[in-house]
């Protein structure tokens, strides 16, 4: 056998990945989109904790010949997770070890507010089907308007597995963006004069109301829909860790060291799914479209029914607070402690917004249960 | 599946009793929630409020007061909101976790 350098160096680039590139451009532009994610992650710190591995994923996986998708390959082992939603409910026991539903027990009415910020979501279901999308698939688009990462992409990997990706990288974009998105909505929906209401002290919590409160919302909600079970179970057992008092070594595993472990999964695997043949299409550009208006329209529906309830209460509660009934936790409430102090500087919303924060996580993981009810198989 | 393709009507119906039904089951929680208040109230009163409830951190988690006003002596506002901030960057919990009762000029 002649061994020849040159035969050996134009085996291997023609065998390379460098060569496959050229088969599919749009495998170059998934590449570029894939880097303009790490950018977005990295420099401009969007939702960086999800979008560095999102992306990163999506840049492995449109690699050409790496086989990590394919049956044997790591990707295909770590989609199971999102296949069978398990990383969405191991993220929401994380995030219910991080939640404090005190606020919100001290303004019961609040909880109204995130009811009101669900409005985007079925607004965009129609909007979805006017589009031309199945009843299913437009059920998971519309859900980006709870502004809940994984309760998106638990509905997307049962309602619309395809479009999982388009759908989760819209909607942590789109969380990743309130302070953007939301300030101009609040400043046309509200008055100078309703912005600058202060409220008053919320009252004392105790211990037994914040124990009992997750144990009785888990019987009654997962009882009427159990199709929230996955959700508004682990949201309350990680509720349940924090307020109990007696596990703090669980509590304290759920909000960090296995919430971080999940969140790299649940990133790699929404990434890897973001194939050139599947997201570069018509209707990721829909997608994306739909999930801004129906994120738009939840910020709309939040502050009008806190309009609504400012008037009912004789001015004593800030319209502002409506609109963090979108249940991104705790940075919508962020925005409406920042318009707050731009109208007054001695107000202090943050505490008050936490309320239908929190309960905007609730509502959206009941509509998800609602449109899996309805869509589900 | 009979609900690929739904008419408009159809869909309308859909959206109005997924909203309704949010709506019902927050506004059932905000019942429970007032509920427990009042039985524990209740059972508060009837026991004196002598019964504590233990836990193992209970300096961290008792009873603990959502404030939206914060008592100011000798302090304005700017310099009281500037403090809380500083306060909250330093030791870095959110201030969301932090609860300030009173600030005063020493």
């Amino acid at each position: 056998m002649q061994f020849s350098i040159i035969t050996v160096i134009e085996k291997i680039l023609l065998e390379s990945g460098f060569a496959a590139l050229g088969k599919d451009p749009r495998t170059i532009i998934m590449l570029i989109i894939a880097c303009g994610l790490l950018y977005l992650g990295i420099v401009k710190k969007f939702e960086p904790l999800l979008l560095v591995p999102i992306a990163f994923g999506m840049l492995m996986a449109n690699l050409p010949l790496t086989g990590i998708l394919d049956e044997g390959g790591l990707f295909k082992y770590i989609y199971f997770g999102v296949e069978h939603a398990i990383y969405p409910s191991l993220i929401f026991l994380g995030i219910g070890a991080m939640t404090d539903f005190g606020p919100l027990i001290a303004r019961p009415s609040s909880i109204l507010l995130g009811a009101a910020a669900q409005f985007g979501i079925f607004t965009a279901f129609l909007l979805a089907l006017a589009l031309g999308f199945d009843g299913p698939i437009a059920a998971a688009i519309a859900l980006i308007g709870g502004a809940d990462g994984p309760t998106s992409i638990l509905a997307a990997s049962r309602l619309a597995p395809k479009y999982l990706p388009p759908i989760a990288i819209a909607a942590y974009s789109y969380m990743a963006l309130i302070p953007m998105i939301q300030p101009p909505i609040m400043r046309i929906l509200t008055t100078e004069k309703e912005r600058k209401i202060k409220m008053v002290q919320l009252r004392e919590v105790s211990k037994k109301e914040k124990i009992i409160f997750p144990i009785a919302v888990t019987i009654f909600v997962v009882l009427l829909i159990p199709e929230t079970a996955p959700l508004i179970g682990m949201l309350m057992l990680g509720n349940l860790f924090r307020e109990c008092g007696v596990v703090d070594r669980l509590s304290d595993t759920a909000q960090n060291a296995l919430i971080n472990i999940v969140t790299i999964f649940l990133g790699l695997s929404v990434g890897c799914k973001a194939l050139a043949s599947t997201f570069i299409t018509l209707q990721t550009i829909e997608i994306i479209i739909l999930g801004l208006a129906a994120f738009m329209l939840s910020t709309v529906g939040g502050l009008v029914f806190g309009k609504i309830m400012c008037k009912l209460s004789g001015g004593k509660i800030n319209p502002l607070i409506g609109s963090a009934g979108v249940s991104a936790v705790p940075m919508a409430a962020r925005v409406s402690q920042t318009e707050g102090q731009k109208a007054n500087p001695a107000n202090f919303l943050l505490m008050h917004a936490m309320g239908p924060n929190v309960a905007g996580v609730i509502g959206s993981a009941v509509a998800a249960g609602f449109m899996l009810k309805v869509f589900g198989a | 599946m009979g609900f690929m393709r739904i008419s408009a009507f159809d869909a309308f119906i859909i959206a109005l009793s997924g909203f309704a039904v949010v709506f019902a089951v927050l506004a059932i929680i905000y019942i429970i929630i007032i509920l427990i208040s009042k039985i524990l109230a209740a059972s508060g009163n009837k026991t004196g409020d002598k019964q504590e409830f233990k836990t193992d951190k209970p300096s961290e988690n008792k009873d603990i007061s959502y404030g939206g006003e914060v008592a100011l002596i000798g302090v304005d506002e700017k310099t009281a909101a500037c403090i809380m901030a500083i306060v909250s960057h330093e030791t870095g919990i959110p201030l969301s976790e932090l609860v300030f009762k009173k600030i005063k000029a020493i």
